[in-house]
């Protein structure tokens, strides 16, 4: 008898693609919506990639780590609880270890690509605080979404990982372009 | 035994380790996407709203591809080596199946939106990028989602803290460099 059958994964799978898909369509419709700011500053589509991927890296370790957690029992709850507040200090400050890193890396892009010192920075300033805030934001869904997933029953990996990095797609964006407009002045 | 279950300071250690390596390829990938901006924001409307979506996609895919691979090598439902059995078969055509479905919807769907708010939409042209794309990454990402589960199998690397973040992040570079090949061979 076999284990896997292509039919299953496919039912299985295609629904909750699709709810994905509809999120991260979002998450283009508001770049599509703000055309002008990005020919006035390219570079915007350069940020995108590594703040929603390494917002959805980090959120989703956070998501495996705690859905196993509660899998195991050593998280019940919400408030007080040790290992949520550790595991939510690592996610914290692994986050603004490595983005501390990929700032700095666009401040030297954006020098390259014969930005002046003082916008290069302000454009530095921007990123960092957008990819701040998004995983703030992104952290909160996948604490929530990780306690729901695991009361109702459903499954961590197919479930709690997608939607995560599709809410991720449409918090990054948004993050981005408020903190490159409001900073920037584009 | 450690005296907490979460020790952060070696959580943080290994973590950032592999999330830089992980930035890195990430700007990589963003470059590919910076590359694109005269089709993004010019001559290929509608292309930018799928960006987020086929990425997205690639992600989901061969993360839980990469997972049921990873329990199916723990349960010994497939064996540590490299061969075409049977279950591997069946997941790796499951997942083109799926690459090849969820490619053409996003495609479909991203027209449609666009379309609804008022861009002129060339049709087959998005479907088209959608469906090659989709399918040119989805191809190289099993063969790397299989060589990745078993490696990391073998050698003992953390599932959700290495082999997971890696995956989603190659499948981006692989994604978005297929993106753009396709989209500066049509044009």
């Amino acid at each position: 008898m076999a284990v896997y059958s292509v039919r299953r994964i496919l039912w299985e799978s295609y629904p909750i693609l699709v709810v994905a898909a509809f999120i991260s369509l979002s998450a283009g419709l508001i770049l599509d919506s703000q055309i002008e700011s990005i020919k006035a500053i390219p570079l915007i589509l350069w940020m995108i990639i590594p703040l929603n991927g390494i917002n959805n890296n980090v959120c989703s370790i956070l998501g495996s780590r705690l859905t196993s957690a509660l899998h195991m029992g050593t998280v019940a709850k919400f408030r007080g609880d040790k290992v949520l507040g550790r595991n939510m200090r690592a996610t914290w400050l692994m986050s603004f270890g490595v983005f501390w890193f990929t700032s700095g890396i666009f401040f030297g892009v954006s020098l390259i690509a014969g930005m002046d010192v003082f916008r290069a920075l302000l454009l530095m300033f921007a990123f960092f605080a957008a990819s701040m805030v998004a995983i703030a934001v992104t952290m909160f869904c996948t604490i929530a979404l990780a306690f729901i997933s695991f009361r109702k029953g459903l499954d961590p990996d197919n479930v709690v990982i997608p939607v995560v990095t599709s809410i991720g797609d449409v918090v990054g964006v948004l993050c981005l372009i408020i903190a490159v407009k409001l900073i920037m002045g584009v | 035994m450690p005296r907490s279950v979460v020790n952060v300071k070696a959580v943080v250690m290994q973590g950032l380790a592999v999330l830089v390596i992980c930035a890195i390829i990430e700007i990589i990938a963003g470059n590919f996407l910076e590359k694109l901006k005269e089709s993004l924001t010019v001559t290929i409307p509608v292309l930018i709203v799928m960006i987020p979506p086929l990425l997205a996609l690639r992600g989901n895919i061969n993360g839980a591809l990469a997972s049921r691979l990873g329990t199916a090598l723990h349960t010994g439902v497939i064996e540590a080596k490299i061969s075409f059995s049977g279950e591997l078969k069946t997941n790796l055509t499951a997942s083109l199946i799926l690459s090849f479905l969820a490619s053409a919807t996003i495609g479909i769907l991203s027209a449609v939106v666009g379309a609804l708010v008022g861009k002129t939409v060339n049709f087959a042209s998005i479907l088209g990028i959608a469906i090659i794309a989709g399918m040119v990454s989805g191809i190289i990402l099993a063969v790397l989602t299989v060589v990745i589960a078993v490696t990391s199998f073998r050698k003992g690397w953390d599932p959700d803290n290495i082999t997971a973040p890696l995956m989603a992040t190659i499948g981006d570079l692989v994604t978005m460099v297929s993106i753009f090949l396709v989209v500066i061979v049509g044009a």
